[in-house]
């Protein structure tokens, strides 16, 4: 039979009605869509070719309720149209992956952007055919897998497993699925349900019930749009870097609690029962990618530092009894993350027991330390908010590493086993960030560089242009001209003589002398500019 | 004062999640200057490299001028704090923020091994708490939080 040439002329004509559109899914995708097969299809005395994606557009369409942004993708295996021209394979929508994700790839180009997608009653047993549907419909909001085969969390992470994925989604129906049931049956529907939330972080409804979550008034990336947008230009930084910053508490209660508290951390860390609330939480987690600059640097490598490549992480990772709490990568789940929260005291000295040696000369050189910290009203007692970072060398390698903390203290109330062995506060909250060495002269107080090529800051701060016959020029002018020449110089690009003529001419005033450049800089010669 | 339940801690661990996408999200879109200080209320306090900051009107001066922002989240932890229901959230993080136009500064004169080419290692701790005055909008919300602290730093 002579079908396939037949069929080439029809609706491969250059122009024809169907093709140029089949055509374009076709060049950009490689994927289930550039297989296309064809039918004949009998409409009336008239044989009517079209293309199989051009047939699966015309379901999508009627099913599409544009009104509710509602695509309703239920029991495609039984549906008249479906039947009719043959669009399924023989196993029906179960196995029918290729042809999910082509739907999910018509379903992209509706408008009204889809926000409800059903795909109950399909009979889907892996979650491989729903792999492509966050890359077509990331915005959906509401998604239905009722009565469906899905029995593992593997067919789940399909859509779910890593960030950026059903961003929106806010209601997911999983019942009438094995592995709800199963969980069900267990009596693990808490577990079923956290497993399920942590995947999903936005969902607001699982299986038609409310989840307790905890909301902020920032909008959701998706209404983002309707606020104003700017593109930010700044090109320095809003203000230099700041000395340790410690305000509205005595700063010795700041630092009688430090210096107490870190040698006791290195030498005898059973010795910090007391000053840790009977209730006090305390974690730790390593962030173990190596810093940019510090390789750059060379501090991995340096004769300085010789011990750097006997560190080992694995006591930060899998000691501590429970192991790094890095919350962005908590694969272990539910359970991990019960684990590595240390509540109560006790616990916490017994993990921090089991942790590496330390030695944080806090003393004996203070500038590798830095600290903000500041009162907080925490309903109607006063806390204290204490971040510090610093480095430390661990045992037995003598390496070092750097590392943040964070504590929240409160007074230690009178009578209390802290007062009683001298500490003004008592820890409520401790977490130890422990990372890959980076030099404390990232907190070096003054201007800093956006990035290479930017000036190095604004205001007082200025940093003379690099050019040497400006530096000897700038150099013997008398202050307070030098350093508003450079501000004029570094803010308009001018060269120093029409700098200084534009200063001149504006009463030795920086804000006249830009908005003077602003005005005439369209009509500047270009031998104006450095 | 009693102990965590696995809710209260699953809550506020979800919280934490949802909180640092959200947050890192607002602040490298080009909507920062209007959505960014939704995150806090006009008693907050905040510093940014040890200079402070004062309330939602702060966090919207110092980010209107501020260069153009990529962070990059690596490591991140929430506890429930002690001693209030809902509790109050202590939250840490830890990762690198790339700052300017040009993602690794490859200027003309300058070489991509440059130092100041290359991100910053920054940690943020938060502490978050309830807003009495603002009640649940959506289903399921146990209460509505804002940023009462926040200490950013450059570490490396």
């Amino acid at each position: 039979m002579d079908r396939d040439t037949r069929m080439r002329d029809v609706s491969d004509k250059p122009g024809g009605r169907k093709g140029s559109a089949a055509k374009t899914i076709q060049h950009k995708n490689r994927g289930p869509l550039g297989r296309l097969r064809r039918n004949a299809v009998s409409n009336g005395d008239v044989v009517v070719e079209r293309k199989v994606v051009d047939l699966w557009r015309e379901f999508v369409h009627r099913r599409w309720n544009p009104e509710h942004k509602f695509l309703n993708l239920e029991r495609i295996a039984e549906d008249e149209f479906v039947r009719q021209h043959r669009l399924l394979p023989g196993s029906g929508a179960s196995g029918a992956g290729k042809e999910i994700a082509v739907l999910f790839k018509l379903a992209s180009m509706l408008q009204p952007k889809v926000e409800t997608i059903s795909l109950a009653h399909n009979g889907l047993t892996s979650g491989s055919s729903l792999s492509r549907l966050s890359h077509y419909l990331p915005g959906v909001v509401n998604l239905s897998l009722q009565d469906n085969k899905l029995s593992t969390w593997r067919d789940i992470d399909y859509i779910s497993s890593k960030r950026g994925r059903l961003q929106q989604l806010r209601e997911l129906i999983m019942v009438e699925n094995p592995l709800r049931d199963m969980e069900y049956s267990n009596n693990r529907i808490d577990r079923y349900k956290s497993e399920m939330v942590r995947r999903f972080p936005s969902l607001d409804i699982l299986d038609m019930e409310a989840i307790p979550k905890i909301g902020f008034d920032a909008p959701a990336a998706s209404t983002s749009a309707v606020a104003s947008t700017s593109q930010a230009t700044a090109t320095t930084f809003p203000a230099e870097m700041g000395l340790s910053f410690i305000t509205g508490v005595d700063s010795s209660v700041v630092s009688n609690f430090l210096v107490r508290f870190f040698p006791l951390f290195d030498n005898q860390r059973a010795g910090l029962l007391d000053v840790y609330h009977p209730n006090a939480t305390f974690s730790f987690s390593s962030n173990t990618t190596i810093p940019a600059r510090a390789r750059i640097e060379g501090y991995h490598y340096s004769k300085e530092m010789p011990n750097q490549r006997k560190l080992e992480w694995t006591p930060w990772l899998t000691g501590g009894h429970g192991g790094s709490r890095n919350l962005n990568r908590m694969g272990g789940g539910i359970d991990k993350m019960t684990k590595t929260l240390h509540v109560g005291s006790e616990a916490a000295v017994k993990a921090m027991a089991d942790l590496p040696i330390t030695k944080h000369d806090i003393t004996g050189s203070p500038e590798k330390f830095c600290v903000d910290a500041w009162p907080v009203q925490a309903g109607d007692s006063p806390q204290l908010f204490v971040t510090i970072h610093g480095q430390f060398t661990e045992e037995p390698s003598l390496g070092i590493r750097s590392f943040d903390r964070s504590f929240i203290l409160a007074p230690a109330p009178e009578g209390s086993r802290a007062r009683q062995t001298g500490w003004d506060v008592v820890i409520l909250s401790d977490q130890l960030t422990v990372r890959a060495y980076s030099n404390h002269e990232a907190w070096t107080p003054g201007p800093m560089r956006v990035q290479a090529g930017e000036p190095m800051a604004s205001g007082s701060s200025l940093q003379p242009p690099a050019n040497p016959q400006i530096q000897v020029a700038l150099s013997a002018m008398p202050e307070p001209q030098r350093s508003l020449v450079m501000e004029v110089l570094t803010r308009t690009g001018l060269n120093l003589e029409y700098a200084v003529q534009c200063l001149e001419s504006n009463a030795w005033d920086v804000g006249r002398a830009i908005a003077n450049f602003e005005q005439v800089k369209g009509t500047l010669p270009r031998d104006a500019f450095l | 004062m009693s102990t965590f339940t696995q809710n209260d801690i699953e809550i506020a661990t979800r919280a934490a999640d949802h909180f640092t996408r959200l947050y890192y999200s607002t602040y490298d879109s080009a909507t920062r200057v209007d959505n960014l200080p939704n995150f806090y209320r006009p008693s907050s306090a905040m510093t940014w490299n040890g200079k402070p900051f004062q309330g939602s009107d702060g966090v919207r001066k110092l980010i209107s001028a501020m260069p153009v922002t990529k962070h990059e989240v690596q490591c991140f932890d929430c506890h429930p704090i002690p001693g209030s229901q809902p509790p109050n959230l202590l939250i840490t993080v830890s990762g690198t923020v790339t700052h300017g136009h040009r993602p690794t500064g490859n200027s003309a004169s300058t070489s991509s091994k440059s130092v100041d080419s290359q991100p910053r290692v920054f940690s943020q701790t938060f502490m978050l708490v309830p807003d009495p005055t603002a009640p649940p909008s959506k289903t399921g919300e146990v209460a509505k939080y804002y940023v009462n602290a926040d200490a950013m730093r450059f570490v490396g």
